[in-house]
């Protein structure tokens, strides 16, 4: 089995046409990649997948921010529409609300600007919004919990300071929030990475998009689905390591174990 | 999400159970078929007049379901229908969850070398594009540059984008790329001529905006059924049964009753294969 492996890595040569022979060799037809217009749109969509990941995240992470400031604000005014924005975000399907935006709302949108011409949103804003509030609603949920976490003395003691509402907020609530909310918030983050492959619905081209469409064409499900499931575990990998890192480098001493998950 | 995961769940399937790439499979389907009592059909049900859902009846109908009936009848078996999409079709076939495919599927050069196909084809067709009316767009090559809405898997893709130039967007099903047209999102939706004129004629009000921009039909093909690689039994036996239903006039007959609009190769077929 070594044998036949060696053989095969060192014969194959590092071409298009020895990697789509050496793919063969197991089994798997790769001959797609001779096609300029399919390849090109199989590498524009590992790109795309990952501009759409690097935009979300930062808009998940400042909406939940947002979210969680106002759940656990005194008045009702911030309080209740932050949690009826939460339930209603998080009880219906991602899918489901991204179909309805961009399909309907968008179509609205477009009736009311006087023609789709003018309607600055495209599929790829909606995709952005959906998912990136659909995050938030959690993210949100992950920082309350941290931010009631935060012992009342400290609080307190904040207070005594001089410290007003939004100050302790900022000083006090959440950075401790953050570092306790941390393994849920990456927790939330690799669900977001998985949730943008609902863009491949509404035809924004990142790779589960591309994927489909070769697939359907060439009838290749298999060979692209292992190329898609190792893509995302690895960037998901990737990123529950930057979570671990941020756990130990946050650390508060004396709260929490001391050697951190790892 | 649900196409996506049934063809994920699908090929994961295939995957475990190591059928990579359309194993051979024992020439077992017509004997299976027989033995079982019943053919099951994979069927498109993307809407008139190939296959549809009748609003009130709630039962399957179109063009696809009458020959897949009438194939059943000449098997001298029951027919049960499975529905499949474009992105799980091919893996249903594959793994024997279905006998054979009737599933707006083309005969391309690709497939062919992966499945296999009954030789008579039922039918043949291109893609025309519907877009606004008063739109620039008068033929194919002025789509060049222009956005374009179709159905994931359409076999037009490439010819779009490769010779025409044009930007292709792919939806999910057809309802979803002719909603992304009225949403402004593109500026023609392409599909097979056979449903958007159907469509036209069923919702004349919705669609008073729109008019087909094609005098042509783009990349006309053969529709064909597709069985597993390999099963020849199968593959003849439909053969004789689909000679038999052009040669009688069966398949025009249906054409018409489903609102089919009967072109050349449905009367040439006719002639050549009469008297069988």
């Amino acid at each position: 089995m070594a044998d036949t492996l060696l053989a095969h890595i060192t014969l194959a040569p590092l071409t298009l046409d020895g990697v789509i022979a050496f793919a063969k060799g197991y089994g798997l037809n790769f001959s797609f990649l001779k096609s300029a217009y399919e390849r090109d749109m199989w590498l524009e969509g590992f790109r795309t997948t990952l501009v759409l990941i690097a935009v979300t995240i930062p808009v998940s992470l400042a909406g939940g921010i947002l979210l969680a400031g106002c759940l656990t604000a005194k008045s009702r005014l911030l309080s209740l529409p932050a949690r009826l924005f939460v339930e209603l975000t998080r009880n219906t399907p991602t899918l489901v609300q991204l179909v309805c935006a961009f399909l309907g709302l968008n179509m609205l949108i477009s009736d009311a600007l006087g023609g789709a011409g003018r309607n600055p949103f495209g599929a790829f804003f909606w995709v952005v919004t959906v998912v990136g509030l659909h995050g938030a609603a959690y993210h949100a949920e992950a920082l309350r919990a941290g931010i009631e976490a935060v012992p009342d003395t400290m609080r307190e003691a904040a207070r005594s300071l001089g410290f007003g509402r939004l100050e302790i907020l900022r000083w006090v609530e959440l950075p401790m929030a953050l570092r306790i909310a941390l393994p849920a918030i990456f927790n939330n983050l690799v669900n977001i990475v998985k949730l943008t492959t609902v863009a491949s619905a509404v035809a924004v081209g990142e790779i589960t998009y591309a994927s489909i469409m070769i697939w359907t064409q060439r009838d290749i499900v298999v060979e692209l689905m292992i190329v898609l499931l190792l893509f995302f575990s690895a960037i998901n990998l990737a990123l529950s390591q930057v979570g671990f890192w941020l756990e130990r480098r946050l650390r508060t001493p004396g709260l929490g174990p001391a050697g951190l998950g790892l | 999400m649900n196409l996506f995961r049934l063809a994920a769940a699908a090929s994961l399937a295939a995957l475990m159970s190591g059928a990579i790439a359309g194993a051979a499979q024992a020439d077992a389907t017509l004997d299976r078929i027989k033995q079982r009592g019943s053919l099951v059909a994979g069927v498109i049900l993307s809407g008139a007049p190939f296959g549809y859902i009748d609003a009130k009846s709630q039962e399957q109908k179109g063009f696809n379901i009458d020959l897949a009936t009438e194939l059943a009848r000449g098997l001298g078996v029951k027919l049960e229908t499975v529905t499949v999409t474009p992105p799980n079709r091919v893996q249903f076939l594959q793994q024997g969850k279905v006998d054979l495919l009737i599933a707006n599927m083309s005969w391309t050069e690709e497939r062919a070398e992966m499945l296999d196909f009954v030789p008579t084809a039922f039918e043949r067709s291109g893609g025309i594009a519907l877009g606004r009316k008063g739109t620039p767009v008068k033929d194919w090559p002025d789509l060049k540059g222009k956005t374009v809405c179709l159905s994931q898997g359409a076999n037009f893709t490439k010819p779009l984008a490769e010779e025409i130039g044009a930007k292709i967007k792919g939806f999910p099903s057809q309802p979803d790329s002719l909603l992304a047209l009225k949403g402004g999102q593109c500026d023609a939706a392409v599909h097979t001529g056979a449903t958007l004129r159907v469509m036209l004629l069923d919702h004349p009000e919705d669609w008073k905006d729109y008019e087909i921009l094609t005098p042509t039909d783009l990349l006309p093909s053969l529709n064909v059924i597709w069985v597993r690689k390999g099963e020849t039994d199968a593959r003849e036996a439909l053969d004789g049964i689909m000679r038999r239903l052009h040669g009688s006039g069966w398949i025009i007959d249906a054409a018409e009753r489903n609102r089919l609009a009967v072109t050349p190769y449905f009367l040439e077929t006719r002639d050549a294969n009469k008297g069988r």
